[in-house]
Formats: structure tokens, sequence, C-alpha cells
């Protein structure tokens, strides 16, 4: 994966594979830390499109790590929402 | 790039309502209905916005709501997807602009 | 009010929602796209008889039977959070917030990325994207294009392309790493192509796939597979080359490959490019559930389902109370299997809600057979070991949830 470097995994943030990979590499980090360090799945799409390769990442990157690991937790607001918008009733 | 008129099993487009829209500044035509990014892609827009930090171009990716990628400005309501959002007459739309010194360092541990 | 929110449009919350309001509950289904029918519109393929399977009418029917018994279809609306208070789901919504006491998630599926290098260009697109793009909206995606990934949906995608003109000049394989992981290996391809050969995509499949499943003999096969690849209806599906980096300037202008041997192992100084103006990722799908997890349900990861999916039951009740599930949340099946999963969700929601008369349960295990034959019938496979999948879940299930009467089996 020599020219893999530069490729970019989150696209919202613009985290390359190196990045990631460096990142392990100097923290040795869970899923949550490797996330907040680089900000990958950390974007605008909340993770929605990078986060299945992140976890593939953390499993290349971490022996004896599995997917099934990985707790699946997504934090509200899913979708962008604007603040006129919260706390309103419709019923 | 056109339109799918004559499909050989979904059949023929009928006659649609034409309405006008704008994008960047610039005039185009679409069909009463369709998303933004689909009308913008029928005449040949790809690039719907710049990266805010990087400037790199983007288009839809997923084109059903969950990347993001095709934000843009309606009517001066910023961040509004552009492949959910139906086209509208006379809607002004504008492409998402690189932001000038975002802090964010990207990786870069501060220690 | 309403008895029963339903959130996604598509043929399992159509159904849901069509079995709970039969019954007289009332129900909303909520959806962020601009048309009802979720991902089965834009689906077309040939059944074995010859006739078509057009999504977009078979939504439309679904979608014309539930206006008619009442249902209240909102589309374009996002679903942003979901919780629960005082025995009712509050969901939040872009236009405000709902309640009810039944909550059915039908939220589908989301594609698996393949990262390459380049895929940020405009003209870099999900397979799905594309579907959406041609068979919905009737737009173009692009003069002629290729198709980064060789799977199920990739082969059903391609040929809705060829149907509506598009020219696709190419199907490749992601290089090999660790996201692409067997897909960017041929042998692996190959065998996951070959279980999937009832699907015929090629003459190739069609032809060798009793023999090919011998490793010997498909290995033969990858070994000598032709340089310029087989046709898929005229597309050449490339197995010994991979895609390295999209390039372009302000969009996609082409794709840089290479040869690979049939581990995926790149062959050094066999590199080159297809001018293209589009391409396609197919990376699969997985099961989208990220509103699930925000109403704090268990998951459990079952790769023959496809990723993560809730804890949930065959009568597709999922361990919250007044939560339930239906499609491809559950795992990655053809949408018939959702419709039919959608029946047992709103059946099950009938009887939580005491609204049913003493057959439903009769009704519910029908519903739930049903489900077995659907898949026994099946042409679309998206895992070979679906069945796996699904009993993991039950077992899980039955472990879990299911207190056991027998005695001597009552530990603390």
């Amino acid at each position: 994966m020599a020219n893999s470097e530069n490729m970019i995994i989150c696209r919202c943030e613009e985290v390359t594979y190196g990045q990631l990979r460096t990142t392990v590499d100097k923290h040795k980090c869970t899923a949550r830390e490797l996330k907040l360090r680089t900000r990958a799945g950390m974007g605008f799409c909340g993770g929605r499109t990078c986060r299945p390769t992140l976890d593939r990442v953390l499993d290349s990157f971490i022996p004896n790590f599995s997917p099934s690991e990985i707790p699946l937790k997504y934090q509200p607001p899913i979708r962008p929402v604007s603040f006129g918008r919260i706390g309103e009733i419709h019923d | 790039m056109t339109r799918i008129i004559d499909h050989p099993v979904l059949g023929r487009l009928e006659n649609r309502n034409v309405i006008s829209f704008q994008f960047d500044g610039n005039s185009y035509q679409a069909y009463d209905g369709e998303s933004i990014a689909a009308a913008l892609l029928a005449n040949g827009i790809r690039k719907l916005r710049v990266h805010e930090e990087s400037g790199s171009p983007r288009g839809f990716y997923c084109n059903i709501g969950h990347c993001m990628e095709c934000r843009v400005t309606v009517n001066d309501h910023s961040n509004v997807r552009a492949c959910l959002t139906v086209v509208e007459n006379d809607m002004i739309i504008q492409s998402g602009k690189q932001l000038p010194n975002l802090l964010k360092k990207g990786g870069q541990s501060n220690e | 009010m309403n008895d029963v929110i339903v959130i996604g449009c598509g043929p399992a919350g159509l159904s849901g929602a069509i079995a709970c309001v039969t019954y007289g509950l009332k129900v909303t289904i909520m959806d962020e796209f601009m048309k009802p029918g979720g991902r089965l519109l834009g689906q077309l393929h040939q059944e074995p008889t010859g006739d078509w399977w057009n999504g977009i009418k078979v939504s439309e029917q679904l979608y014309q039977q539930a206006l008619n018994l009442g249902v209240n279809i909102r589309c374009g609306v996002s679903v942003y959070n979901l919780e629960k208070e005082d025995q009712m789901w509050k969901v939040y919504t872009s236009i405000g917030t709902f309640e009810a006491p039944f909550l059915l998630l039908a939220t589908g599926a989301a594609e698996y990325p393949i990262p390459v290098p380049g895929w940020t260009l405009p003209g870099v697109m999900s397979i799905g994207a594309a579907q959406v793009m041609t068979n919905v909206h009737r737009v173009q995606i692009g003069k002629k294009g290729i198709i980064i990934g060789a799977n199920i949906l990739s082969f059903a995608i391609l040929k809705e392309l060829q149907l509506a003109g598009i020219t696709v000049n190419h199907v490749v394989l992601p290089e090999k790493n660790a996201f692409s992981q067997n897909a960017g290996v041929p042998e692996e391809v190959m065998k996951s192509l070959l279980n999937a050969a009832h699907l015929a995509p090629s003459p190739l499949l069609r032809f060798g796939s009793s023999f090919m499943k011998n490793n010997w003999i498909r290995k033969m096969g990858l070994t000598f597979y032709p340089k310029k690849g087989m046709k898929v209806n005229g597309t050449p599906l490339l197995l010994r080359k991979a895609a390295v980096e999209i390039i372009g300037e302000d969009q996609v202008e082409g794709v840089r490959v290479i040869d690979i041997d049939i581990n995926g192992n790149p062959i050094p100084g066999t590199e080159s490019t297809y001018e293209v103006d589009f391409v396609c990722i197919a990376g699969g799908l997985y099961p989208l559930a990220e509103l699930a997890s925000v109403a704090g349900c268990p998951f459990q990861f079952i790769p023959e389902l496809g990723g993560h999916v809730p804890h949930h039951s065959e009568s597709m009740e999922t361990p919250l109370p007044g939560l339930f599930v239906a499609g491809n949340i559950t795992g990655i099946e053809s949408g018939k299997i959702a419709i039919a999963q959608g029946t047992i969700a709103g059946l099950s929601i009938v009887k939580h809600a005491r609204k049913g008369n003493n057959s439903i349960d009769n009704q519910l295990q029908q519903a739930i057979q049903n489900v077995h034959s659907v898949r026994k019938q099946a042409i679309i496979k998206f895992n070979p070991d679906i069945e796996l999948g699904r009993s993991k879940m039950n077992e899980l299930w039955e472990s879990l949830y299911v207190k056991n009467e027998t005695p001597g089996k009552m530990t603390g």
C-alpha cells in the first residue's frame, strides 16, 4: 500500500491513511481515542461514510482486534438539524 | 450530461414541467420534482462544493443523504443536501466555498 | 396521536405500516427521501420467468395500498434522535417532534466504502448512487465509466446501467488492502461470484459454476483468466486488474490500474490508465442501524448479516419495549424479504397493542414461515450464508431474552 499513505479515509475531515497509522503507532489508540486525536469520523457526516473503514483500520493495526468488540455507538443528532428545530413539539 | 428519456423497461418520461434555477449566478433549467443534484448533473455540473479547508472539489457521493458531500447553500440556507432536496422554480443555489483559517489540527497532536 | 411511527418508507416500512393499519392502528411513516419506496426504487431485474421485477412499480403498489388504508406518509423528513419517555417514543425530526408507543425502524442499509486514492473527486460515486441517478432521477451519470468492486450488488446495478444505455467500460477490483479485504483478492471474488451463480451475470458463471467450485480448477481458471476479461453483457470483468488511483483536476478524468496475481498482489510495470468520466465504488451493503443505537438497543456483529445488527427476535421485536425492526436493518437481503419481514413486524406490533383477534398468533407464525419460503426462492442472495446469520441471531435471542422454563436449566 505504498501509494496509500496520502489516501483519504475520512472524507469530511480529510484524514489520510498515513495520519491514522502514525497516530495508532505513536499512541496505541483505542477506536474512540483515534477518532478524537485525528477527527476521523467526526466531521459533517458523523462517520456515516468512513465508519466501517475506520473499524477495518483498527482491525489491521491492532492485533487480535475484532470488529465485534466495537460497540456500535452513535451520538444524536444523527442528521444535521438547525437550532430552531430543537425542542419543537409537533403532534 | 443528458437525461434518460426512453427506457426499455421503465418506459418513456412524459412531458414534465420545466423550471429554472440559479447555481453560482448562472441560470439553468430543471424538471419539476427532481433533486438539485440530478438537475445539476443533467446540466453537466458535477462539482457542488470545495472542501472548506483544503479547497478540494467535491460532488455527490452516496446520493441518498448519508455522506453530506453534496451540501450546498439554497436560498441562503447553508448545508442543504442537494441529493435530497427538490429543486424549485427561481431557487438560488450556491456551491460550498473554501473558508479561511479554520481551526483544525487534523491528526497533529499538540503535545 | 399515532399508535405507530415507522421510520423508513421502503419495502419493510410500507408493508409493516400496512399490517398495522389493517388492524386499526394509526400509523405515520417518515422517510428522508423525496419519494416513497426506499431503495426498492431503482431495483430492476429479470426473474427466471422472464418477468421484470420493477422496484418503482412495486413501491407504487405498496404506497397506494398504504395511502388507501389511511397511513400518513411524510417524505423528505429526517429523523435525528429518538428517546423513550413515559412509555412513549419521542421521534425528533426535521419538521418537529412526534410521539407514539410503538416504533418500527425500517431504515435499510448503507454502503461500505472502499477508499481509493482520488476518490473524493466529483464523478466518483457509490454504486447505489449510480442506481438512484439512473433509474429514479433518469439522469446519465456520465459518458463512460468504470466500476471498482465485483460483487452481487455491482453486477445487478451494472445490468441496470447497461439497460439505461450507460456505457461501463470495465469492472475492476479495488487494490488489495486493509479496507478492500477479500474484495481485492481475485480468488475470493471468484468464489463469492460463483456462490451467486444463480444470478448468472455472465456466461462464465453460468457455464462454469459447477466445476469452478473445485479449488484446483478455479485456480487454473484464474491463472489463465483472459487479460481482456470475460464480458458481462458487453462489459469486460477484469478480475486481474486493480484500481490504483482515480485521477482528474476538477472531476474524474481517468483511473490508473495495475495487473494483479490471483492473490491480489500487484505486478510491477503493468500500470495503465483508463479514460473515464465517472467511477462507481461497489463495496457492498451494511445494516443502517444508527437510530437503534441512539435508542439504546444492544447490537451483535454478525458478518453473514452484513455487520452490526440490533438484537431482534424472529417476530422482529427488539429487547426495548415498543421498538421493532424490519428489512435490511436486521441483515442484508432482497427487497422481497424486506416486504415479508415488514409484515411480521406489523403483526407483532398489532399483537403487542392487543388489537389482533384470536388468530393473530397464527398469522404471525404464517408470516414468519413466509419469510423462510421467500428466502428459499430468492434469486439474489447477498450472502450465501444468510441462513447461518439468521440462526445466529435467533440463538442469541433465545439465550438472552427467552425465559427457559425447563427445570434443571434454571441456573441463577
